[in-house]
C-alpha cells in the first residue's frame, strides 16, 4: 500500500527544490512527447522562450495575454481563500466588460482619458453586483455557490450575446460593417487606456493596475482585520461565528470582492485591448476558467498570481506560435497540461510525504 | 514591349539588390519557397468550415509543391491574441496570410497597414483601400438552393429544420435560397429556423437539431461549421443536408448533399500570384459557374429523379438561364416582395434582412 501522509513540518529546502524538480520533470516528459510526435524538443523549447519571453516584443505580447488572466486569477484566489468557490469569474468578467463599455461609450468623447477611472469603477461595480447575487444566495439561503456562480456565467454570456446579436442595444454598431455582421460599437479612441513603453517592451495599463491590485489584495488578506477574519472563517466557520464574527456578511463581502476583481479585468479588457463589447471573443477566450487554474497554481497567493499569470500568458502565446501543420494545437495543449500537472503534482509532494505501508492481514500472528 | 523591358529591368535590379543584401532574408528569390499562412477560428478537424479551408491549404501544397511552404494557426480566439498571431507569422517570413473568420477583420486590416510587404486576404471580409488587402467569398446561395431542392423532395412531413448560426445577411440569404429551392419542388414544405448564435458549437448545433426533430422536422439543414446536426439526424433517422464540407462518407445513412466551396483553386491562384510577383488586390465573389461553389456528391436518400432534376437546375444556373432570386417571391406574410420579371439585386442580397414565404422563424432585431 502506498499512502499520502501530511508533512508535520515543511523543510525550507523543499520550498525551492520541488518547484525546480517539477519544472524539470515537466520538461523531460514534454521532451519525450515532442520526440514521439516527430519534432525536435530543443528547437521547440527554444522557440517557446524566443516567442514568449526572450525579446521585448515577445514579452509584450505575453503581457497582453497575461492581463485578463491576472484579474481572473486574483478573483478566484480572493474567494477561494475563504473557502468560497466562486467559479463565476467568467461571467463577472463579462458583466465588467458590459458596464465598462457602457461607461466608455457614454462619456468617452466628453471626458477623454478622465473616463478611465469611471470605467474601472463601472467594471468593478458590475462584476461585484453580479457576484453578489450568488453571495446573497449562499450567505442567507445556503445555496451552493459553485452551482449558482457557474449558472450565472451562462446568463452573463447570453446577456452580452443578446446585447450584440439580438437587440438594437446601445452597445451595438448599427451602421457600416455592423450591418454585415453584428458587432459592438467602438469606444471613442480618445479614451483608450494608455500603455507604458520601455523601449520595445510595452506594459499595458491594465497589467500595471492589476499588479497594484494584487499587492493590495495581499496586504488586505495579510495585514488587516478583514483578512484575519477571512482566515478564521476559512478554517472554521463555527468558531468564527462563536467568536462573534459576522460570517454571512463576510461571505457576501468576499464574493463581491472576488466579482469586483473579475469585473475590473473586464474593464481592462475593453479599455486596453478590445475597445468594443465582444461577446463572441470573450466566450471563446474563457479567461474566467483559466483564472481558477492560475489561482490554484499560485496557491491562492495574490503576488504569486501575477507571476503565474505571466507564465500562463507566455505559454498560451508561445503555444500559438508553435502550432502548425507538423505541430497540432492538441500537442500544444498537452504540453501546457503537462506543465500544470507536474506543478500541481509537485505541490502535493511538498505538502505530503509518500509512505509505503504494509497491511497486516487480520488474525495472522506476527 | 516597353513594359516588358521595364519589368525585366525592375526584376533585375531587385535581384541584384537581394543578392547584395542578406539573400537568406528574401524568400521571394527563386529557389527558396514562398511562405503562406492561414488563420482559423476553429479546429482543422471541425468537419465543416475550417476543414474545408484547410483542404484548400493542402490543395495549394499539392499544386505548388516545393515552391510554397504553408502553415496554419487553428483555434485562434477573436480578440487581442489575433494581432500577436499575425506578428508571429510575419516574423516567420510568411508573405501572404489568409484569415477565415469575419471577427479577424480588424486585426488583419491593422496588420495590412503595419506590414505593407505582406499580402492579407480576408474570407467573407469587408473591402478596403489598403493596397495589400483582398477579400474573397462566393455565392453559397446558389448551391444552397440546390441542396434545398434535395431536402424539399426528401421531406415527408413537409417540415425541414435549419440550424442557423447568426441572424446576418449571409445566413438569411442562404436560408431564403434553401427555402426557395425546397418549395420549387415541394410547395408545401416549410423551413423552421433555430438560431444558435455561434459558427462552431457542436453541442448547441446538435441540441438545435434535436429540438427541430422533436418539432416535426424530418430533414435537418446545417448552417454552422460542425457536422453535429448530422449526429442528431443519424440518431433520429432523419435526412441531413450539410454545409461547407462533404461528410457523405461519414454519414452515409442520412446524407443528402451539401453546399460546398472550392477554396483550394482560389488559394492556389493567389499564392501563385505572390510567387510570380503578379498579385493584385481584389474583392472576389465566386459562383457556381466558375466552380467556386458547388454541391457535394448525393447520398442514397436522394433518388435518381431528384438527382436529374437538381443537375438540370445546376446546368441552368451555370448557363445563366436561371436566377434563384427571380420573382415572384413572397415574404413571410404572403405579400409579394419581388414582382415577376424582377430579382433581388446583388446589393440587397448582401444586406437582406427579411425571410421568404415558407420560412418558419424570425430575424431578431
Amino acid at each position: 500500500m502506498i499512502r499520502l501522509e501530511r508533512r508535520a513540518s515543511f523543510p525550507k529546502w523543499l520550498g525551492w527544490v520541488i518547484p525546480i524538480a517539477s519544472i524539470a520533470a515537466a520538461l523531460v516528459a514534454g521532451a519525450l512527447l515532442i520526440l514521439v510526435s516527430g519534432n525536435d524538443p530543443l528547437t521547440t523549447y527554444s522557440r517557446i522562450l524566443d516567442r514568449a519571453f526572450a525579446s521585448g516584443e515577445a514579452l509584450s505580447a505575453t503581457l497582453i495575454a497575461a492581463t485578463p488572466l491576472l484579474f481572473t486569477g486574483l478573483a478566484a484566489a480572493a474567494a477561494f481563500k475563504m473557502g468560497v468557490f466562486n467559479i463565476g469569474g467568467q461571467g463577472q468578467f463579462v458583466i465588467g466588460t458590459v458596464t465598462a463599455a457602457w461607461t466608455g461609450l457614454m462619456w468617452g468623447d466628453s471626458l477623454g482619458k478622465a473616463v478611465i477611472p469611471l470605467m474601472i469603477l463601472a467594471g468593478v461595480l458590475g462584476g461585484a453586483l453580479w457576484a453578489a447575487i450568488a453571495g446573497v444566495l449562499r450567505a442567507w439561503l445556503n445555496t451552493n455557490e459553485i452551482i449558482t456562480t457557474l449558472m450565472l456565467n451562462y446568463i452573463a454570456a447570453n446577456l452580452a450575446s443578446w446585447l450584440i446579436f439580438n437587440s438594437r442595444s446601445y452597445w451595438r454598431l448599427l451602421s457600416g460593417s455592423g450591418l454585415q455582421f453584428p458587432q459592438g460599437r467602438r469606444l471613442p479612441e480618445g479614451s483608450d487606456w494608455p500603455d507604458l513603453s520601455l523601449g520595445s517592451l510595452v506594459l499595458p495599463c491594465g497589467l500595471l493596475i492589476g499588479t497594484a491590485v494584487a499587492v493590495g489584495c495581499w496586504a488586505l488578506y495579510r495585514h488587516t482585520r478583514f483578512g484575519f477574519e477571512v482566515a478564521i472563517i476559512s478554517d472554521s466557520p463555527e468558531a468564527a461565528a462563536y467568536a462573534g464574527m459576522r460570517t454571512k456578511r463576510k461571505v457576501l463581502a468576499v464574493i463581491a470582492l472576488s466579482g469586483g476583481l473579475a469585473g475590473l479585468g473586464g474593464a481592462a479588457d475593453v479599455g486596453n485591448f478590445r475597445h468594443v463589447l465582444d461577446p463572441k471573443g470573450l466566450n471563446q477566450s474563457g479567461y474566467g476558467y483559466a483564472g481558477i487554474v492560475i489561482a490554484a497554481l499560485a496557491r491562492l497567493n495574490p503576488i504569486a498570481v501575477v507571476f503565474v499569470a505571466v507564465l500562463m500568458g507566455g505559454l498560451s502565446n508561445a503555444g500559438r506560435s508553435l502550432q502548425g501543420p507538423d505541430f497540432p494545437a492538441g500537442l500544444v495543449g498537452t504540453l501546457q497540461g503537462m506543465v500544470l500537472f507536474f506543478a500541481l503534482g509537485g505541490e502535493v509532494l511538498a505538502r505530503y510525504r509518500i509512505r509505503r505501508t504494509v497491511r497486516i492481514p487480520e488474525g495472522v500472528a506476527v | 514591349m516597353k513594359r516588358k523591358l521595364l519589368v525585366t529591368l525592375l526584376v533585375g535590379s531587385m535581384l541584384t539588390a537581394a543578392a547584395c543584401s542578406d539573400s537568406k532574408k528574401d524568400s521571394g528569390s527563386s529557389g527558396s519557397p514562398v511562405k503562406a499562412a492561414w488563420i482559423y477560428v476553429g479546429p482543422t478537424n471541425d468537419g465543416g468550415w475550417t476543414t474545408a479551408h484547410d483542404n484548400g491549404r493542402k490543395a495549394v501544397e499539392a499544386a505548388l509543391g516545393s515552391k510554397v511552404l504553408t502553415t496554419f494557426k487553428e483555434n485562434v480566439p477573436e480578440g487581442p491574441e489575433v494581432a500577436q498571431v499575425i506578428d508571429d507569422l510575419v516574423k516567420d517570413g510568411n508573405k501572404i496570410i489568409f484569415a477565415t473568420s469575419f471577427g479577424f477583420g480588424d486585426a488583419m486590416l491593422a496588420a495590412a497597414k503595419k506590414y505593407p510587404d505582406v499580402k492579407f486576404e480576408h474570407a467573407t471580409g469587408i473591402p478596403n483601400d489598403a493596397p495589400n488587402w483582398s477579400t474573397f467569398y462566393g455565392a453559397g446561395e446558389q448551391s444552397t438552393y440546390l441542396a434545398g431542392m434535395a431536402a424539399g423532395k426528401a421531406t415527408k412531413s413537409n417540415t425541414i429544420g435549419f440550424v442557423a448560426p447568426f441572424p446576418i445577411p449571409e445566413v438569411v440569404r442562404h436560408i431564403n435560397a434553401y427555402t426557395l429551392g425546397a418549395r420549387s419542388v415541394n410547395p408545401k414544405a416549410t423551413v423552421k429556423v433555430v438560431w444558435i448564435n455561434s459558427w462552431f458549437d457542436p453541442a448547441k448545433e446538435r441540441q438545435a437539431a434535436e429540438s427541430l426533430v422533436s418539432g416535426g422536422a424530418d430533414i435537418i439543414a446545417s448552417g454552422g461549421d460542425s457536422p453535429a446536426p448530422g449526429d442528431a439526424a443519424k440518431a433520429a433517422g432523419v435526412g441531413w443536408t450539410g454545409y461547407d464540407s462533404d461528410q457523405g462518407a461519414n454519414y452515409p445513412d442520412v446524407w443528402l448533399t451539401a453546399a460546398i466551396y472550392d477554396w483550394g483553386t482560389y488559394y492556389t491562384k493567389e499564392v501563385q500570384a505572390v510567387i510570380d510577383g503578379t498579385w493584385t488586390k481584389g474583392d472576389y465573389y465566386g459562383n457556381i459557374a466558375d466552380g467556386f461553389t458547388t454541391i457535394a456528391p448525393y447520398g442514397k436518400r436522394v433518388d435518381d429523379a431528384t438527382r436529374a432534376l437538381i443537375d438540370a437546375k445546376k446546368a441552368d444556373i451555370i448557363a445563366g438561364k436561371f436566377d434563384i432570386f427571380a420573382g415572384p417571391i413572397n415574404d413571410q406574410s404572403g405579400a409579394e416582395k419581388v414582382a415577376a420579371g424582377k430579382s433581388i439585386d446583388f446589393g440587397e442580397q448582401m444586406s437582406i434582412q427579411w425571410f421568404v414565404e415558407g420560412v418558419d422563424g424570425e430575424i431578431p432585431a
